[in-house]
């Protein structure tokens, strides 16, 4: 007999479907070199540090500082943090780290200048870096932006299955509803946006705290919300998520059981692979590196 | 008689706006103070033009229901944990059970026609109005003020309502009601049951779905979802997606084993569809199935 189409069959099927690995996505790097080591697989970085989160749940920002440095260098394989933001964006771009403003589980502050304060450090002029989330569209330095810096935290959703790196761009839309439709099946097009196109240098899933499931009117519950203390890097958006969905996958199936673990159908995951051609979704094509404290990774 | 019939003239406008109407009508009536918490900021209203500047992302969730417009008052202690009290016009108690019905997962509060309460969250529906009271800071410290509030509210919200007629044709025999959802399209079926990563049922804000799950005292369990189309011809194309994408194997009866998952089914009778899910017995599938053809004698 045949069985039905499982959530985890789902998963490996929207994998294994893959046509090739990223085109557009890992090969950026400013100053013409490869940035990811084997051209076959896209690298993505998974770093944690115990003391990034104190007792409180309070950030550790000069921990967090660190912890993106070794992500961003052994993401590009370079010794020096600085070197490897110099590998990511030239002194005369203009950047735009789209951010994330959800007031339940925004991006956090010290994420966000840490990515500031290396961009300064690779000769970026300040007022050529600007940071923003619902008015990119029409914020004057977004529409000039040479370069983009996607930073958000990795959470559940009601309609896409998972929030990551992919959805963050949904403020680049012109109708964001217009991409609300069959799970948010459509977010790997706005990649292709003339705004956005080739622009991202690089994405930065925070799962310091990340949210594995969403309960009452805005999708949140502080219960459905642990301390992770990781960030998951890469310079492709798709294979970022495809890492981060793993992680909210895992972390589902030990809290919600085996029925529960993959979120509502993350179509759009697979779809910005297969249809949009924005990156890679497939599990064998990448690589993932471990830096830092591996207890309870999960992935 | 004199006096009852002056007592309407006095109430007559009171029991209008507490049998319904614009929520914010409702603001004047609840306290503006539960217990350390403080109404703060001004009351907010929200229709479905609106809602998205309310929802960052999710109000598609209320949109797929037949939602009119919500109330919105904010809370605060001398700690600045904060509460939410969210009152939504469902337009309907059918559409008010359903999206209640949507999210269940913690214990009966006691409060309005159902309800659950647990750390951070309250939220229960009465008549045509849906409640959800959410904490931001200290979950444990504003229980009791979440609880007191939720009971302060559910008495404006009268009279109460009927659950959707839908979910009298799901046989009763080891049906474990606080699991039952009502929906209309895939958004929520996605949510509460996965399917298939399509819409291959051809859900859509005109059909009406429930979802139930069964425990018989026999050991039998299994899993029910009812469909009903806007006609005839709608669900039997319906049950041929069915049985194509996910049940290609399916016997005459539209059944098949599924796996160590039990049985899968699916049926129509006129415009309604019966699609069983992890039944354990062929014969528990198809007496599932059979709740279409109307209530169990």
């Amino acid at each position: 007999m045949t069985s039905p189409l499982t959530r985890r069959d789902f998963i490996r099927g929207t994998a294994a479907a893959v046509l090739g690995a990223s085109a557009a996505f890992g090969r950026t790097a400013a100053d013409g070199q490869t940035a990811a080591a084997p051209a076959a697989k896209t690298r993505v970085v998974l770093v944690r540090h115990p003391d990034a989160l104190d007792a409180g749940s309070a950030f550790n920002e000069p921990v967090i500082r660190q912890m993106l440095d070794e992500a961003v260098a052994k993401l590009l394989d370079r010794s020096d943090p600085v070197e490897a933001f110099k590998g990511l964006v030239k002194p005369d771009d203009v950047v735009g780290i789209k951010t994330n403003v959800w007031s339940f589980l925004p991006t956090p502050a010290p994420v966000e200048r840490a990515i500031k304060s290396r961009l300064m450090d690779a000769g970026v002029d300040e007022k050529n870096i600007g940071l923003d989330d619902h008015t990119v569209r029409t914020n004057p330095l977004f529409v000039k932006a040479t370069a983009l810096i996607n930073v958000r935290p990795v959470r559940t959703h009601y309609l896409a299955g998972m929030s990551g790196c992919l959805k963050n761009y949904i403020m680049f839309a012109e109708s964001q509803p217009a991409h609300h439709p069959d799970s948010c099946a459509s977010l790997g097009s706005l990649f292709l946006l003339p705004q956005v196109k080739g622009k991202t240098r690089l994405n930065v899933l925070c799962a310091l705290t990340p949210q594995f499931h969403g309960r009452g009117p805005h999708n949140f519950s502080r219960r459905y919300v642990w301390n992770y203390k990781g960030l998951i890097v890469g310079l492709d958006p798709v294979a970022v998520d495809a890492v981060g969905l793993r992680l909210i996958t895992a972390k589902r199936r030990i809290e919600l059981g085996p029925d529960q673990e993959v979120p509502p159908v993350p179509k759009h995951i697979g779809l910005a692979d297969t249809k949009y051609g924005v990156g890679t979704a497939d599990p064998a094509k990448i690589e993932l590196v471990k830096l830092g404290w591996l207890d309870d990774v999960l992935i | 008689m004199r006096l009852a019939r002056s007592l309407m003239v006095l109430f007559a406008p009171l029991m209008i706006v507490l049998a319904g109407g614009p929520v914010e009508k409702l603001g004047p009536q609840i306290p503006k103070q539960v217990l350390d918490w403080k109404a703060s900021g001004p009351d907010r209203v929200f229709d479905r033009k609106t809602l998205y500047d309310y929802m960052d992302g999710g109000a598609e969730v209320y949109l797929a229901f037949d939602f009119r417009e919500v109330f919105v008052r904010a809370y605060a202690d001398a700690e600045e944990n904060e509460l939410t009290l969210d009152i939504y016009d469902m337009g309907s108690p059918a559409e008010a059970f359903g999206i209640f019905s949507c999210d269940r997962q913690d214990p009966e509060a006691g409060i309005g026609q159902g309800s659950e309460y647990g750390p951070g969250l309250l939220r229960f529906w009465r008549g045509s109005h849906f409640v959800s009271i959410t904490v931001s800071g200290n979950e444990d410290k504003a229980e009791q003020a979440v609880l007191a509030l939720g009971k302060a509210v559910a008495p404006l919200l009268g009279p109460d309502g009927a659950p959707p007629e839908m979910v009298k044709l799901l046989p009763a025999e080891g049906l474990r009601a606080a699991k039952t959802a009502y929906f209309h399209d895939n958004v929520h079926l996605g949510n509460r049951y996965f399917v298939s990563s399509e819409n291959v049922l051809d859900l859509d804000p005109r059909t009406e779905c429930v979802f139930a799950e069964y425990a018989a005292a026999s050991g039998d369990s299994g899993k029910l979802l009812l469909v009903r189309y806007p006609d005839a011809g709608r669900a039997s194309a319906a049950a041929a997606s069915f049985l194509k994408s996910v049940l290609p194997a399916a016997d005459a009866d539209g059944a098949a084993r599924t796996g160590d998952k039990g049985w899968s089914m699916v049926t129509t009778h006129g415009a309604v569809l019966a699609a069983v899910f992890e039944a354990t017995s062929k014969d528990f599938a198809a007496r599932l199935a059979a709740s279409i053809t109307g209530p169990p004698k």
